[in-house]
């Protein structure tokens, strides 16, 4: 068990944290290119960063009709998402790694703090499996991964509130330390490669909706062309 | 296969051999030479399914059938796009999933797709930001270039770029002259004296008019308030007897006509040398001027592109136009079109003239860029063989809006609208009169001379 326990924290965390990046990377490299080229081809060249900056701005802090159409999922869904973004990176027990691994440090979160983020996180994730499950209209448009990735992050939480307070732990220390590291590893993977890369592209895909109607000027001409009807009457 | 599909529209008869390989040549013929691609290349990452879109989108609360969310009809798409347009879907295919294109699931899109109104409504409540009319807007040309496409939309491109008369309702050009003759009659009732005109063919004016071309059919009230508005401005403006339709539903369902259309329309401005091009009330053919000149009519000849609501505001705040106060004491409320309201264009304009002239102005809940479509946007207003579906279905929820209010007008300024809430009117027994604000100035207009209106006669 040790041994695998190792594995996972060195090599497999490796590859995983380079591999996310390197994923992350590439995505915002081919969104920023493939949209200042939508910017080079069409008439309108504008790229209107206010209106996605406000658009993004009002999502971090939804209020008025945001908050009213499902508030339940809303709410539990904001306090997932910051439990998810601010406990990993400012959680004590992490950051004693990075300074062990490479040196850096930062301030940490006061553990009482990070533990309610954590339990907020479990209870939310779990809210959110059932909201997803007992409504009718997302169930039908639920595919695998929007159940999948919820439940991993939900068992990420759980088993690092477990490694952190081993007396209320009914399970071995290095099973649920292994269990922790593998499925936080997992999700690292999974980041640039499912729907989680909305961590990054979050603001992007906005940008996307607004620059996908700055049309091509002759993109009309140019398809009757290749699909040879350029003659044919309407 | 060897029957024609029967959607809820009628459509003409298009080829039925390979339907699956041409909709992916299509598909890819505009990936190629659009600028769709990086769009559906986020959605795809993104879209979450979290279904927060079923609060905002009023067809799916209407039917509350799945089918409808706007999240599951994009998917529909997208999914295509995932299959056949990228890596990841390729290998998943071959692998994993067994997902391939159709007739079938051609058919179903056919159909989903003219469910949407496209009022865009879903893109403020969606949390990654996906524009769900956007991937409609894209769906719709696909299906058109493999002829899926409504009959009532077609032909009236077809007359618009094709036909005699270069207009989408096919009214001649004499029998346009002859409405405008007998409009300034009408005119001349309620202004005497005044010589309210409709300028044609005027060389070198600011303003080269284009309304929705069925005002000159259905919307006489309107087309008058327009030339009494622009008469006591004093603008120089004209109408073009070559190009005097506005109308562009490219917007619905293809770039290709889009372009073309907007191009014939510059065409017209440029032949009488006008200065900049006005729309008159329409919501889609603002949008579809305004954008359409920015996104393919070279810089060099591009013109500004301004709604008449626009103008006749900028003149109340100016004070060139004057209107009497309180002119109308009936309890009005005011309908925003979703082409011109949702992105924050014209939504406090007709509003602050509204609540000079009007004693008693009410707003709907929810109005301005949260306001709910008339369920006959995107084009669909004009195909009346799904009106029941239409109306019923998809302007449920304005009925019950308009109907809140207890308003005496609704003020619809769009001729897309007007017709819909006219048959919303009808279908629910509504006690509401339809109007447009222009349609109000001919009680409200103050001529520099001073003159006010005769009260209208009634007709029965």
């Amino acid at each position: 068990m040790n041994e695998w326990l190792l594995w996972a924290r060195g090599p497999m965390f490796r590859f995983a944290i380079m591999l996310m990046m390197l994923g992350m990377v590439r995505l915002a490299a081919l969104n920023l290119i493939n949209l200042a080229r939508v910017a080079g081809r069409s008439g309108d060249k504008r790229f209107p960063v206010p209106a996605v900056l406000r658009s993004t701005a009002g999502w971090l802090f939804p209020r008025g009709g945001a908050l009213t159409g499902h508030p339940v999922f809303t709410l539990s869904s904001m306090i997932f998402h910051l439990a998810m973004i601010i406990t990993p990176i400012f959680l004590g027990a992490h950051i004693l790694l990075w300074e062990r691994g490479l040196g850096l440090s930062w301030p940490a979160l006061a553990q009482p703090l990070a533990d309610t983020l954590t339990l907020a996180g479990i209870v939310t994730g779990l809210i959110l499996i059932v909201q997803r499950m007992s409504a009718r209209s997302s169930r039908d448009l639920s595919r695998f991964q929007d159940y999948l990735l919820p439940a991993l992050i939900t068992v990420i939480f759980a088993t690092g509130y477990l490694a952190i307070h081993p007396g209320s732990d009914p399970l071995p220390y290095d099973t649920v330390m292994l269990i922790h590291v593998v499925c936080g590893n997992l999700l690292l993977i999974a980041l640039p490669f499912s729907k989680l890369s909305h961590a990054l592209l979050f603001p992007v895909t906005r940008l996307a909706s607004e620059m996908g109607w700055h049309l091509a000027p002759d993109a009309g001409r140019r398809v009757a062309v290749a699909l040879d009807k350029e003659d044919q009457p309407i | 296969m060897h029957q024609q599909p029967q959607y809820t529209y009628y459509a003409e008869d298009f080829p039925l051999e390979e339907r699956p390989r041409r909709f992916l040549e299509a598909f890819a013929a505009i990936l190629r030479h659009s600028n769709y691609g990086p769009v559906l290349d986020t959605y795809v990452h993104v879209s979450a399914k979290c279904s927060l879109c079923t609060a905002a989108c009023p067809v799916y609360q209407a039917t509350g059938d799945s089918q409808d969310i706007p999240c599951h009809r994009s998917e529909l798409l997208l999914r295509i796009y995932r299959r056949y347009f990228t890596l990841g879907g390729s290998l998943r295919a071959r692998f994993l999933d067994s997902f391939h294109l159709n007739d079938e699931y051609i058919d179903t899109m056919a159909e989903a797709f003219y469910r949407c109104t496209a009022c865009k409504r879903c893109l403020a409540s969606c949390p990654m930001g996906i524009d769900h009319a956007l991937v409609t807007h894209l769906a719709r040309w696909v299906l058109s270039e493999i002829g899926i496409v409504p009959k009532a939309l077609l032909v009236s491109v077809r007359e618009q770029l094709e036909g005699e008369t270069r207009n989408t309702s096919a009214i001649p050009k004499v029998a346009m002259l002859d409405t405008c003759e007998f409009l300034e009659e009408e005119l001349e009732e309620i202004y005497p004296g005044a010589g309210i005109t409709f300028p044609i063919d005027v060389e070198d004016a600011e303003y080269v008019f284009f309304p929705a071309v069925s005002d000159y059919l259905l919307e006489a009230d309107t087309l008058m308030g327009n030339a009494a508005m622009l008469h006591a401005i004093g603008a120089s403006w004209t109408i073009g007897s070559e190009n005097f339709d506005g109308i562009d539903y490219g917007l619905f369902y293809s770039d290709r006509m889009w372009e073309r259309i907007i191009t014939a329309q510059v065409a017209e401005i440029k032949r009488l040398g006008g200065r900049a091009m006005l729309i008159g009330e329409c919501g889609h053919a603002s949008r579809s001027a305004k954008e359409g000149m920015q996104n393919f009519i070279p810089a060099s000849e591009r013109v500004p592109v301004i709604n008449i609501m626009e103008l006749a505001h900028a003149n109340f705040l100016s004070g060139k136009l004057r209107l009497i106060e309180n002119a109308i004491t009936e309890r009005t409320t005011y309908h925003d079109p979703c082409n011109i309201a949702r992105k924050g264009w014209i939504v406090e304009q007709p509003r602050e003239i509204l609540r000079h002239i009007c004693s008693d102005f009410v707003e709907m809940t929810p109005h301005g860029v949260d306001n709910y479509c008339c369920g006959g946007g995107g084009g669909t207003v004009s195909i009346d063989e799904i009106r029941g579906f239409r109306v019923m279905v998809g302007g449920q929820t304005k009925a019950e809006q308009i109907k809140a209010t207890g308003a005496h007008y609704v003020v619809t300024p769009c001729a897309n609208c007007k017709k819909q809430v006219s048959e919303i009117i009808e279908d629910f027994e509504l006690d509401v009169v339809r109007t447009g604000l222009h349609d109000l100035f001919l009680q409200a207009i103050i001529m520099p001379d001073g003159q006010r209106p005769e009260p209208r006669r009634v007709f029965a």
